[in-house]
Order: structure tokens, then C-alpha cells, then sequence
């Protein structure tokens, strides 16, 4: 026993470091079960039950029925395809913009914190605000977007009563936000790639262009990976910016899922359907979770 | 043509890329905020303001209690914040320094918690908040808030303890303290810059959370300022010089921290690339 682990002992009795352990991390289990451990176990066991305070307070159980109806409810699909329409074209379009800001901001600037700033505002600014804000730019009245039409001698588009216009109204503002977030983590990636590296290549006479290819995009796959990760769970769950947007609309034509198992459970108060659909979303997002876990994250460990 | 080839110059053009679309947003609803009704709903549009005016910022805490909304704001952001950075500098401590057995499991099982869709645990928080006669009070939002941002902050702090010399620790205890001592006057002070990224990490979630806040505390005199505000644009009618001001005043405080703490919140963002 060294003379720590002794002085240790002494100034806990005889708390073992185990116990001693075990009481530092009780409040952050009692905190995550009570707040998404115990949820999840109501949920899946809500989702077996019909429940519809509506028609009363009491549940019926009924087994698999409501995921049965889930997966005849062509509301439920539309809000699914909706979803992973989102996700296929604001994860790869937040990481392709997200990798130019990145390495915008890698530039050897002497003043950094404009373009710092510039990264972070976006990350900071509440999701429901950017909807708010990005509406009014989209607004078909007087929003700048179609000002900027007009002044180029295009025509003014109706951005968010359109469905097809609503839902790349909507992609494009997801992306403006998101983007920074990856941006920069992929700025973290690039600034421990070593500089040495470009001057070899160069001595080699490699272009810049190469230099990218060769270089700096092997070197940045596991921080893009972390981000394509994140940004896909998070995608999946996407609520604030279409229902700041469109609310879903023009009828359910931009309605996500997350939306529509707000609009069962909290509005119509349809707990076991409602629930039933939030653990399809919980499935897609603990699959993608497992993917990240032992692919991605598995190596630090 | 000498200037194109200035390398200066397009580093200029390059970071005005980045801080005009970084800026634009909140730098345009500033200038809408500024604008009178009659200004707003004119063709073709204005940039600047052409009279600008503090009007609509009177309005906007006139016509709705947007210093409540406010308030509420900060009360939860705040009490979120202290409960979600102790519990997560306990936990902390305990991984990055205690022998724990399953130590790559608990650690697994926090990100995997931080990937939770809000959206799903909304439902039965909703039952259970109801069921306790805790809808509209504070603590159905202040436990939730702090328990999504406990995963983040454990994690950062994790790394920020590992960084703490092991060695400083063990001198001082030698020298007569003990660990608790040890822990609150050596480990603590140089953690702090960890425990003050990881509150600001846990502030500005709970400022930006809107689906919890808007469902479990939707009473009027109960909502943060997400909530509060969205709900200004009525089913046809956008009063959009009410909702700019009030979304001037909301942004106002997380502007604040990102610009007087910005190395901090990178640090803290990318850290293993924890979640936005």
C-alpha cells in the first residue's frame, strides 16, 4: 500500500475506493435514470397499450397492435420519408459546407475571433429562433430571398406554401445551422494534422489540390466520421426549424416524425400510439448510436 | 491585375465568407428589429433602417410578458446548469481518477444517453410530470435540462481531471491534507476552467431547448423565452417587429458568452467531439 492509499483510507474510514466510487456516481444515475432510463421503460411499456385520455384514463393492453397500425398509418410514413429525406440531404450538404468553413477557418489568420464567431453564432442561436428567422427571410412577401430574385431578374417563388419549395427552404436553413457545428469539429481534426506533412508533399511537388486529396482528407476521416455520426442522429430527430417553418405544412407535407409523435401523444393525447411511434424513432437513433459506438468511438478505449 | 495574386486578399475574402454567413441572420434580425410595421411592409424592401427606432422593443415587453419569459429563462438555465456541473464534477472525478470497474461501459452508456431522442423521452416525462402535479413548475424543466447536458459535461470534465498531474494531488496529501482536503484546494482550482466550459456548454442547451420547455411547462406565466416567443405568430399574422425585438432580447445573453468565452466553448464543443 503506498502512502497515499493510506493517507486515503484515513481520511474516509474504511470507505473502500469502490464505495467511495459507487457514491460519486449516484446522483448522475439517480439524474439519467430517473430522467432517460425510467422514460425509455415507461415508453416501450406505454407503447403495448391503448391509451387515450380523450376516451377515458384508463390503458388496455393490446400487444403489438399500435406498431401494427403504425406501419399501415400513411401519415407515419409520410413523417418518416420526410424525416430521411432530411437526413440524406442535410448530413452530407452540413458536411460539405461545414468542411469549407473548416478549413477557411484553418488559415493562418492574424486576428482569429471574427471567423470564430462566425462559427459559433450559428451553433449558439436556438433551433426555433433560426426558424423564425429564416422564415421571414423566406418569406414570399417580404423576405431578402426572393428580393434577391427579383433584383437578378428571376421570379418571386413561394417559398414555404410550395411543399417541394417548403422542404428545401427547410433543408437549407438546417444546414446553415448544423454546418457550423461540424465545421468545427472538423477544425479540431485539421489543426492537429502536421504542417510538415504539406511540406513534404510540396517538396515532392505535389499541388495543393493533391495535398488535399492525399493528405488532408485521410487524416480528417475519424473527425468526420464523429460528425456525420452526430449530425445523423440528430437529423433523424429534426423538430424545431420545420415547425418554427411550415408547422408541418402546407398540410403534412414538411412533418417530421418527431412533429407527428408530438401531435399523437401531447396534442391529442394518445399516449399509446404516440408512444409507439417514439420508440420507432428511439430504434433508428439506438441502432445509428451502436454503429458509433463500436465503429467509431471503440478504438479510444 | 498584381492585387489577385495578394494572398492577403483573399484570406480577406475568405474570412468574410465565414463571418458574413456566420453574422447575417442575427445581424438582419437586428436591423428588422429596428424597423417600424410600415417599413416592414414595403416594396421593394429595405436593408438598412431607413428610421430606426427602439419602438418595437416597447411594444414587445408591452403587448406580452417578455420580461417573464425572460426570467423563466434564467431561473431554469441557471439552476439547470449548478445541478447538471456538481453531478457531473462528482462523476467525473470518480472515472477520470478512482479505479471503477466497467469504466469503458459507464462511459459508453453516458454517450449513448446523450443520444437519446428527446422527442421520445418527451412522452412519458409528459405522463410522469403530470401524473407528480409537477406540469408548469419549474423542476419538470431544471431536472431534464440538466440531465441532457449531464453526459456532455461528464465527458469534458472527464478529460480535464485526466490533464490534472496525478503527483499534486498525492503532495498535498502528504503534506497533511487529506483527499477530500486535496481535491477542493489543488484539484478543484485547476479544474475550474473545465467546470466553467462544461456550464456554459450546459447553459446555452437549456437556453436554446424548446420541445420540453413548450410540454412541460406551457403555462403562460411558466414559458422561457422559446416558447413564449414562437407562440407570438398567430394562425395568419407574423407581427414580425414584436417577434424580431423579442428575438434581439432573447439572443442577446447566449451572444454575450460566445463572445466573451469563445476559446472555452470550442474547446469544450470539440472536445471528442461531443454533441451540439
Amino acid at each position: 500500500m503506498t502512502l497515499s492509499e493510506r493517507k486515503y483510507r484515513r481520511s474516509f474510514g474504511d470507505l473502500s475506493e469502490g464505495t467511495l466510487a459507487f457514491w460519486l456516481l449516484l446522483p448522475a444515475g439517480l439524474l439519467l435514470g430517473l430522467i432517460a432510463l425510467y422514460p425509455v421503460g415507461r415508453l416501450i411499456y406505454t407503447s403495448f397499450f391503448k391509451q387515450r385520455l380523450s376516451e377515458g384514463p384508463q390503458a388496455t393492453f393490446i400487444g403489438f397492435s399500435n406498431y401494427a397500425q403504425a406501419f399501415a398509418d400513411e401519415r407515419f410514413w409520410n413523417a418518416f420519408w420526410n424525416t430521411a429525406k432530411i437526413v440524406v440531404v442535410t448530413v452530407p450538404g452540413a458536411l460539405v459546407v461545414g468542411l469549407l468553413l473548416a478549413l477557411i477557418a484553418n488559415l493562418p489568420f492574424r486576428i482569429k475571433w471574427p471567423v470564430r464567431l462566425g462559427l459559433l453564432l450559428p451553433w449558439a442561436l436556438p433551433l426555433i429562433f433560426v426558424g423564425l428567422i429564416f422564415q421571414w427571410f423566406f418569406d414570399s412577401q417580404y423576405g431578402i430571398v426572393n428580393d434577391v430574385l427579383i433584383r437578378l431578374g428571376l421570379e418571386r417563388q413561394y417559398w414555404l406554401i410550395q411543399p417541394s419549395l417548403a422542404f428545401w427552404a427547410i433543408c437549407w436553413t438546417i444546414i446553415w445551422k448544423t454546418s457550423s457545428f461540424v465545421a468545427l469539429i472538423l477544425l479540431a481534426g485539421l489543426q492537429v494534422i502536421p504542417s510538415e506533412l504539406y511540406e513534404a508533399a510540396e517538396v515532392d511537388g505535389a499541388s495543393r489540390w493533391q495535398g488535399f486529396w492525399r493528405i488532408t482528407l485521410p487524416l480528417l476521416t475519424p473527425a468526420i466520421l464523429v460528425a456525420l455520426i452526430f449530425r445523423t442522429i440528430t437529423a433523424f430527430q429534426t423538430f424545431d426549424i420545420p415547425y418554427a417553418m411550415t408547422k408541418g405544412g402546407p398540410g403534412t407535407a414538411t412533418e417530421t416524425l418527431a412533429m407527428y409523435i408530438r401531435t399523437e401523444s401531447i396534442e391529442n393525447l394518445n399516449f399509446g400510439y404516440g408512444s409507439a411511434l417514439a420508440v420507432l424513432l428511439f430504434l433508428v437513433s439506438l441502432a445509428i448510436t451502436v454503429v458509433y459506438l463500436r465503429y467509431v468511438r471503440g478504438g479510444d478505449e | 491585375m498584381n492585387f489577385l495574386r495578394s494572398p492577403r486578399l483573399w484570406l480577406w475574402i475568405a474570412a468574410a465568407i465565414v463571418v458574413v454567413n456566420g453574422f447575417f441572420p442575427a445581424v438582419w434580425i437586428l436591423f428588422t428589429s429596428l424597423k417600424l410595421e410600415g417599413e416592414l411592409t414595403r416594396l421593394p424592401i429595405t436593408y438598412w433602417p431607413q428610421n430606426p427606432t427602439v419602438q418595437n422593443y416597447i411594444q414587445a415587453f408591452r403587448e406580452q410578458p417578455l420580461g417573464r419569459y425572460f426570467f423563466n429563462s434564467v431561473v431554469i438555465g441557471v439552476l439547470s446548469t449548478l445541478l447538471c456541473v456538481t453531478v457531473a464534477s462528482l462523476a467525473a472525478y470518480a472515472l477520470a481518477r478512482l479505479r471503477v470497474r466497467r469504466r469503458g461501459l459507464i462511459l459508453s452508456l453516458l454517450v449513448g444517453v446523450s443520444m437519446f431522442p428527446v422527442a421520445s423521452l418527451m412522452v412519458p416525462l409528459y405522463q410522469t410530470f403530470t401524473e407528480l402535479g409537477l406540469r408548469n413548475n419549474y423542476l419538470a424543466l431544471i431536472l431534464p435540462h440538466a440531465a441532457l447536458s449531464l453526459p456532455v459535461a461528464t465527458l469534458t470534465l472527464v478529460s480535464f481531471f485526466a490533464g490534472i498531474p496525478r503527483d499534486l494531488e498525492s503532495a498535498a496529501m502528504i503534506d497533511g491534507s487529506t483527499r477530500v482536503g486535496a481535491l477542493w484546494r489543488v484539484v478543484m482550482p485547476l479544474a475550474a476552467p473545465g467546470v466553467f466550459t462544461a456550464a456554459i456548454l450546459a447553459f446555452v442547451n437549456s437556453w436554446d431547448e424548446f420541445l420540453l420547455a413548450s410540454t412541460l411547462l406551457p403555462a403562460k406565466a411558466m414559458r422561457t423565452l422559446p416558447v413564449g416567443i414562437q407562440l407570438y405568430q398567430g394562425e395568419y399574422s407574423f407581427p414580425w417587429p414584436l417577434i424580431s425585438a423579442a428575438l434581439v432580447v432573447a439572443l442577446v445573453p447566449v451572444a454575450l458568452i460566445i463572445a466573451l468565452f469563445q476559446e472555452r466553448v470550442v474547446g469544450g464543443l470539440t472536445q471528442g467531439g461531443v454533441k451540439g
